[in-house]
C-alpha cells in the first residue's frame, strides 16, 4: 500500500508544474483573443451602452490591469477556489460538477470498450498471424482509425437512431426519468451506447496494433518456446506467457491516450448532444469565461492524472518487476 | 437584436407556402370542433439555455421563449386589438408626454403567495428596466420616477416628452415585472431568482437540468381563472436541429419554435401525417439581414460606392437561395410586417451590375490589372447560418463588379468586439430585430455620435445631421400621425443615403404536432405566455 | 526498393499520389471559387452532369468543394505535421543533449502538453485567435509535437554516449553543434516513422475543428462540408457521407504510407 501512496504523491507533485504551465498559457491565450466576457454577454443579450459595459467589467473584475487580473487568477488556482463563472452565473465548481459525471462516464466506458475490444482483437490477430482474420482485423482497425469520429457518429445516428430507432437521437437521459434507480441506470446506459461505441471505435485501432505486435513479439520469446517445449496447455501459454506481458505497452498507452480521449469527447458530445465537460469547455471559450476555462482544464488535467495513476497501479500489478524507473520515465 | 449565440444553429425562415397554409386551415377546423381541454404535458424543443433567464434584465427571444410563461409583462401583442391587457388593465399617456399612468390588475399574486402591487412595477421600472435592461436603457432613458398613489396604480414620470405610442409598443417586450420583495437590496444582476424565476404567469418555474431540460408547472392560482390549460411545459434542450425534426416526427417533441427545424426539412415535415408547419406568430419580432458598412474606409464613405454595392446585390437571390423563399426582400429599415410605420415611398434599387460598375468607375475606382478595384474585409455575424451564407453570397456578388472580398470569421465575443468597439471591419453582415417600434432598436443603427462600444448600434462612422434631427424629433413627438410621418422620412433618408444596406426580412416558423392547439394566435406567440395552449385528444 | 513495401503501402501510396494530383489540379478540375453558389440547392449526386456529386443547400458544387478541400486538408496536414515535428526535434535534441535542468524543464513542458487534452487546447486557440488557416496549423502543431520530442530525446540519449560524439567533443565542437550536426541525423531516422501518424492526426484534427465551425471561411474544408450537411442529414445524407469519406480516405492513405515507411526503416536499421 505504501508504494501506491508514493506513486500518488509523485504523480500529484509532477502535476503541479504541468498545471501551472497550462494555466499561464490559457491566460495568455485569452489575453490575445479579441473581446472579453462582457462582449460575449452583450452578444447574447443584445446590446448595451458603454456605461453599462463599464459597470459589468468592474463587477466582473475585468477592468483591472493585466497583472492584477493575473494575480487574482493565480490566486484562485492556488486556493483551488475556482471562483464564480460570470457567464453561467453560478460557481465554477457547480458548473463543472453538473457536467463531470456525464463526461467521466462516457470516457471511462469508452476507454474500457476500446482497450478491451482492441486487445482482444489484437490478440486474435496475433494468434492467427497471416490469415484472413488477421488481415481483416488489421485493415478494419486502420480504416476505423482513419474515419473522423463526428462522421461515424452522424452515420450511426442516421442508421441506429433514425432508421432503426434502436437508440435515442442524443442526450444523456430521458427527461421523464424512470422512477426506479435501476431504470435510471439502464436509461443512461441506453443513451450512452452510441456515443461510447463511436468514441471507443475511433481509439481502438491503437490497441489492436499494439497488442498484435506485442503478442507476436512475446510469442517468439524464449519463455514461450520453453513453455511449449514443456508441453503446457496452449490456452495457458497464451494467457500467462503471451498476453500478460503483451498487455504492458497497452496499459501504458491507456494513460497516454486519456488526454486525447477527453479531447475527442468534445466532438462526440457535440454530435450526440451530451451535456458534458467538452461542450462546456467549448461554451466557456466562446464566452471568454476565464475562471470556467481554467477550472475545466484543471479538472481535465486531474482526470488524466487519475487515469495515469490507475495505469501505474495496474502496471505494477501486472509486472511485479516494475521499478520506480517506469514511474519516472512513463510520464503523464 | 436578440442574438443568441446558439441561434446560429437555427435556420430562420419567413412565412408563406401554399402547403403550410393548407395544413394550417385543417388544424383550425379541428380545433374549432372541440372545447379546450385541461391537462397534459407540452414538450417543446429549445436550443439555447440563457445564462440569465430574467426577461426584465435580458429582453431577448431566447429568454422570453422559456421565461414569458413564468414572468409577465404589462400587456401582450394581439392580432385584433393590437394590445391585450395582462398585468395592466388600462393605460393612458398625458398630452405633454411627461406622464404615463397604468392601472394594474387587482388580486394578482406572485408564485410565492405575496400580493402583486404597483410597488413591484415601480421597482422593476426604476431598478431594472431603465438601468439594467438591454432595450429599456434606450426607451426608458428619460424615466425619472414611478409614483404609486395606490397599490393598483403606477404613474411613470418622464423628464422629456416621451411618446405614449412608444411606451405602448414597448410594453410586450420591455415591461416584464419581477417581484420587489425578492430583489430589493440584493445584487439584482446576480440574484439567484434570475435562474429560479418567480413571477405572476400561468406557469411556475420547476426545474432546470443544464443541457437537458427546463420544466414548468401549472400555476393553480393564476389570475385568469380557467387558465392555463396545460399541466406542464417541458423545454427539452436539443442543440442539433436535425434531431428536433426527427423528434417531431416520432412525437418526442410536440412544438419547435424559432425555425429550429431546418428550412430544407419543412417541405418534408409538412407532408408528414400529424405534423404541421406554421408560418405565423412572429410578426412582432421581424428580423432583417443587413450589410453593415464602415464609413471610415474612404471608398465606402462615398455614397456612389454604397449605391454600387447595393446594385450589385440581389435580395431576391438571398430570399430564394439562402432562405428557400421563406423571406422577403427588404426596402428599408422598417419591415413590411410593421404596417403602422412602414412606407414603400422610398428610393428603390434594381439589381444592375453594369450600372454598379459604371458608378464605381465614376467614383474613381477603375478595375486594376488583376480585375479588382479594391479589397474589403467582410465579417458575417456568426450567430445565424443565414448571416454566414449571406456573407458568402456578398463575397461572390461583389467579386462580379471587381471588389475583392475576404471573409473574416470570429466567435460572437470576437465579432462584437471587432465590429462595435474596434471598428475593425469594412463590411459586416448583421441581423437586427425590429421590435414593434422604430425607436426601440432600429433608429439606433442610424443615429450619429454614439460612443464606441455600443453593440448593435451605429458604429459605422455614419453621422448625418439631417438623419440625427429626424431621429431626435421623432423620439419626442407625442402626436401619433406626426410621429409616423417622421419615421417615413427616416425610411426615405435611409434608403437614399444607404448608411447600411437592408437586404431581406424574415420571421420564424413553428413546426408542431397536430394535437397542440392555439398555436401562433398572437404576433409574439413563441415568446408569449401559452396560457391558452392546450392539447387535444 | 519496392520489395519492402507491403500491399497496403503500395495502395496507400497510389491513393495518396492521386490525392496530391487532385490537389494540384484543383483549379483545372473545378474552375472557379468552390464557395460560389452555382446551381439549384440540394441536387442529388449523379443527376446533373454539371454537378456530378450534386449541390449543397446553398447550391454550391459538392464536387468542386471536394476537389478544393483536398488542397486544404493535405496542406494543413503537411504543414502542421512539419511544424510539429520541427518543434519536437528541436525540443527533443536540446533536452536530450543538454540534460540537467534544461532537460528537466523541457520535459515538464512536454509532459504538460501530453497531460492536457490537446484538442481542447487547439479548440481554445482557434476559437480565441480567429479561424484562419495559419491559426489552425499552429494550433494543431502546438498540440501534437510532444510525441516527436520524447522520441528524439530518447534517441539522443542513447546516441550521445557513442564514440564519435566523444571524438567531436575532443575536436572542440560546441555542445549544441555536436547535437545538431553529429547526433541529430542519427536520431531523426525513427522520427520518419512518425510522419504518417502525425500527418494523419493533423488531417483528422483539422476536419474536427472545421466540423465545429473553426476553419478559414474563405476556403472549403471537408470537415466544414460535413458540418454544413449535418442540418440536412435526413434529406440529403450524401452531403455528410461524401466529404467524411474523403477525410477517411486521405487519413488512411497517409497512415498506410507512413506504416510502410516505418517498416522499411526498421528493416534497414536492423541490417
Amino acid at each position: 500500500m505504501g508504494r501506491t501512496w508514493t506513486l500518488i504523491r509523485r504523480r500529484l507533485l509532477q502535476a503541479i508544474p504541468v498545471i501551472l504551465i497550462v494555466s499561464i498559457g490559457i491566460f495568455g491565450l485569452l489575453e490575445l483573443a479579441g473581446g472579453d466576457a462582457v462582449d460575449a454577454y452583450l452578444a447574447v443579450t443584445g446590446g448595451g451602452d458603454p456605461a453599462f459595459a463599464e459597470r459589468l467589467r468592474q463587477q466582473w473584475g475585468l477592468d483591472a490591469g493585466l497583472w492584477v487580473r493575473f494575480l487574482a487568477y493565480v490566486e484562485s488556482l492556488v486556493t483551488l477556489d475556482f471562483g464564480w463563472s460570470v457567464v453561467m452565473s453560478k460557481p465554477v465548481s457547480v458548473a463543472i460538477l453538473e457536467r463531470l459525471p456525464n463526461t467521466a462516464l462516457m470516457m471511462g466506458a469508452a476507454i474500457a470498450f476500446s482497450a478491451c475490444l482492441g486487445t482482444l482483437l489484437g490478440g486474435i490477430a496475433a494468434l492467427r498471424k497471416g490469415t484472413a482474420a488477421d488481415a481483416g482485423i488489421t485493415v478494419g482497425a486502420l480504416v476505423l482509425n482513419a474515419m473522423p469520429s463526428f462522421w461515424i457518429g452522424l452515420i450511426a445516428i442516421v442508421v441506429f437512431a433514425v432508421k432503426l430507432a434502436w437508440f435515442p437521437l442524443g442526450g444523456i437521459a430521458s427527461f421523464d426519468r424512470p422512477d426506479l434507480a435501476i431504470g435510471r441506470v439502464l436509461d443512461v446506459a441506453w443513451h450512452l451506447v452510441l456515443p461510447v461505441t463511436v468514441l471507443g471505435l475511433a481509439y481502438m485501432a491503437l490497441y489492436v496494433r499494439l497488442m498484435r505486435s506485442a503478442m507476436i513479439e512475446t510469442a517468439a520469446s524464449d519463455w514461450v518456446r520453453a513453455a511449449r517445449a514443456r508441453g503446457l496447455p496452449r490456452l495457458r501459454i497464451v494467457r500467462r506467457h503471451m498476453a500478460r506481458p503483451a498487455l504492458l505497452p497497452v496499459v501504458t498507452m491507456l494513460g497516454l491516450q486519456a488526454g486525447n480521449l477527453l479531447g475527442g469527447s468534445v466532438v462526440v458530445e457535440t454530435v450526440f448532444a451530451i451535456p458534458g465537460l467538452g461542450s462546456l469547455a467549448y461554451d466557456a471559450v466562446s464566452q471568454r469565461d476565464l475562471p470556467l476555462i481554467a477550472g475545466i482544464l484543471l479538472v481535465g488535467t486531474l482526470m488524466v492524472i487519475v487515469v495515469n495513476l490507475l495505469v501505474d497501479i495496474t502496471y505494477a500489478r501486472l509486472d511485479p518487476r516494475v521499478t520506480d524507473d517506469r514511474v519516472r520515465a512513463g510520464g503523464a | 437584436m436578440a442574438t443568441e449565440f446558439s441561434l446560429s444553429r437555427r435556420h430562420l425562415l419567413l412565412s408563406g407556402t401554399a402547403i403550410t397554409a393548407a395544413t394550417l386551415l385543417g388544424r383550425q377546423r379541428l380545433a374549432g370542433a372541440q372545447p379546450a381541454r385541461d391537462g397534459g404535458t407540452l414538450i417543446a424543443a429549445a436550443d439555447t439555455e440563457p445564462r440569465n433567464l430574467n426577461p426584465a434584465i435580458v429582453a431577448s427571444n431566447g429568454v422570453f421563449y422559456v421565461a414569458s410563461k413564468v414572468i409577465e409583462p404589462l400587456a401582450e401583442m394581439d392580432y385584433e386589438t393590437g394590445l391585450r391587457p395582462l398585468l395592466a388593465i388600462d393605460w393612458q399617456g398625458s398630452d405633454d408626454g411627461l406622464t404615463f399612468t397604468v392601472q394594474l390588475r387587482p388580486n394578482v399574486t406572485w408564485h410565492d403567495g405575496t400580493p402583486f402591487t404597483s410597488a413591484d412595477v415601480a421597482f422593476s421600472a426604476m431598478e431594472v428596466w431603465k438601468p439594467l435592461q438591454n432595450l429599456g436603457r434606450v426607451v426608458f432613458r428619460n424615466l425619472e420616477s414611478v409614483d404609486t398613489p395606490d397599490d393598483g396604480t403606477a404613474v411613470f414620470n418622464f423628464s422629456e416628452p416621451t411618446p405614449p405610442q412608444l411606451i405602448e409598443n414597448a410594453m410586450p417586450a420591455l415591461t416584464s415585472v419581477i417581484p420587489k420583495h425578492l430583489y430589493e437590496g440584493t445584487d439584482i444582476a446576480e440574484n439567484p431568482h434570475n435562474q429560479d424565476l418567480v413571477g405572476t404567469g400561468p406557469f411556475r418555474f420547476g426545474e432546470h437540468r443544464p443541457g437537458e431540460f427546463y420544466r414548468l408547472h401549472r400555476n393553480e392560482d393564476y389570475w385568469a381563472e380557467t387558465l392555463p390549460y396545460l399541466d406542464e411545459i417541458v423545454f427539452r434542450v436539443f442543440p442539433d436541429r436535425g434531431a428536433i425534426a426527427a423528434g417531431l416526427e416520432t412525437g418526442d417533441i410536440q412544438v419547435s419554435a424559432f425555425s429550429a427545424v431546418p428550412l430544407v426539412e419543412l417541405e418534408r415535415m409538412a407532408a408528414i401525417d400529424g405534423v404541421s408547419v406554421i408560418p405565423g406568430g412572429y410578426e412582432g419580432i421581424t428580423y432583417q439581414i443587413t450589410l453593415e458598412i464602415n464609413h471610415r474606409r474612404p471608398e465606402l464613405a462615398d455614397p456612389r460606392v454604397r449605391q454600387a454595392i447595393r446594385q450589385a446585390l440581389d435580395p431576391s437571390f438571398i430570399v430564394d437561395t439562402v432562405f428557400l423563399g421563406y423571406a422577403t426582400a427588404a426596402t428599408g429599415p422598417v419591415p413590411q410586417t410593421a404596417t403602422d410605420f412602414y412606407t414603400d415611398d422610398v428610393q428603390m434599387y434594381e439589381t444592375d451590375t453594369d450600372a454598379a460598375e459604371a458608378l464605381l468607375d465614376e467614383a474613381g475606382y477603375p478595375r486594376g490589372d488583376d480585375g479588382n478595384r479594391f479589397s474589403l474585409r467582410l465579417r458575417p455575424a456568426p450567430w445565424f447560418a443565414q448571416t454566414r451564407a449571406t456573407g458568402d453570397y456578398v463575397r461572390q456578388a461583389l467579386r462580379g463588379i471587381g471588389i475583392d472580398v475576404e471573409i473574416v470569421s470570429a466567435d460572437p465575443a470576437g465579432h462584437i468586439n471587432a465590429v462595435y468597439t474596434e471598428h475593425d471591419f469594412d463590411l459586416a453582415v448583421g441581423s437586427p430585430v425590429y421590435r414593434n417600434d422604430p425607436a426601440i432598436s432600429t433608429t439606433i443603427l442610424f443615429q450619429g455620435g454614439l460612443p464606441a462600444g455600443v453593440p448593435f448600434a451605429n458604429q459605422y462612422g455614419y453621422d448625418n445631421p439631417q438623419m440625427n434631427e429626424i431621429i431626435s424629433s421623432a423620439s419626442e413627438t407625442i402626436d401619433t400621425a406626426e410621429r409616423v410621418g417622421l419615421y417615413n422620412d427616416f425610411q426615405r433618408l435611409a434608403s437614399e443615403d444607404l448608411p447600411i444596406i437592408n437586404l431581406v426580412e424574415f420571421t420564424f416558423i413553428t413546426v408542431a404536432r397536430d394535437d397542440v392547439q392555439n398555436i401562433a394566435n398572437n404576433p409574439r406567440w413563441a415568446t408569449s405566455s401559452w396560457a391558452d395552449t392546450w392539447i387535444s385528444d | 526498393m519496392m520489395r519492402h513495401w507491403s500491399i497496403g503501402g503500395v495502395i496507400g501510396a497510389a491513393v495518396l499520389a492521386v490525392l496530391v494530383l487532385v490537389a494540384i489540379a484543383a483549379p483545372w478540375l473545378a474552375p472557379g471559387d468552390p464557395l460560389d453558389i452555382v446551381g439549384r440547392p440540394l441536387l442529388p449526386p449523379f443527376t446533373d452532369p454539371r454537378f456530378p456529386l450534386g449541390t449543397d443547400q446553398l447550391g454550391r458544387n459538392v464536387f468542386a468543394g471536394l476537389v478544393h478541400g483536398t488542397r486544404v486538408s493535405l496542406l494543413v496536414g503537411l504543414a502542421a505535421a512539419a511544424a510539429a515535428i520541427g518543434v519536437g526535434i528541436l525540443v527533443g535534441t536540446v533536452a536530450g543533449f543538454l540534460g540537467g535542468w534544461t532537460d528537466e524543464g523541457l520535459m515538464r513542458v512536454t509532459e504538460a502538453f501530453q497531460t492536457i487534452p490537446t484538442f481542447l487546447l487547439a479548440l481554445a486557440m482557434v476559437s480565441a485567435l480567429g479561424a484562419s488557416t495559419v491559426n489552425v496549423v499552429l494550433a494543431i502543431a502546438i498540440s501534437s509535437w510532444p510525441a516527436t520530442a520524447r522520441l528524439v530525446r530518447a534517441e539522443i540519449l542513447s546516441l550521445k554516449s557513442r564514440d564519435y560524439v566523444d571524438a567531436a567533443r575532443l575536436a572542440g565542437m560546441s555542445r549544441l553543434g555536436i547535437a545538431f550536426r553529429e547526433v541529430l541525423p542519427g536520431a531523426v531516422q525513427p522520427v520518419l516513422a512518425l510522419i504518417g501518424i502525425t500527418v494523419g492526426v493533423a488531417i483528422l484534427v483539422e476536419s474536427s475543428l472545421a466540423f465545429l465551425g473553426l476553419s478559414d471561411p474563405n476556403q472549403v474544408s471537408w470537415g466544414g462540408m460535413v458540418a454544413n450537411g449535418r442540418a440536412v442529414l435526413r434529406t440529403a445524407p450524401y452531403l455528410v457521407a461524401i466529404p467524411g469519406a474523403a477525410v477517411a480516405v486521405a487519413v488512411l492513405s497517409v497512415s498506410l504510407v507512413g506504416d510502410a515507411m516505418g517498416r522499411r526503416l526498421l528493416v534497414s536499421r536492423e541490417r
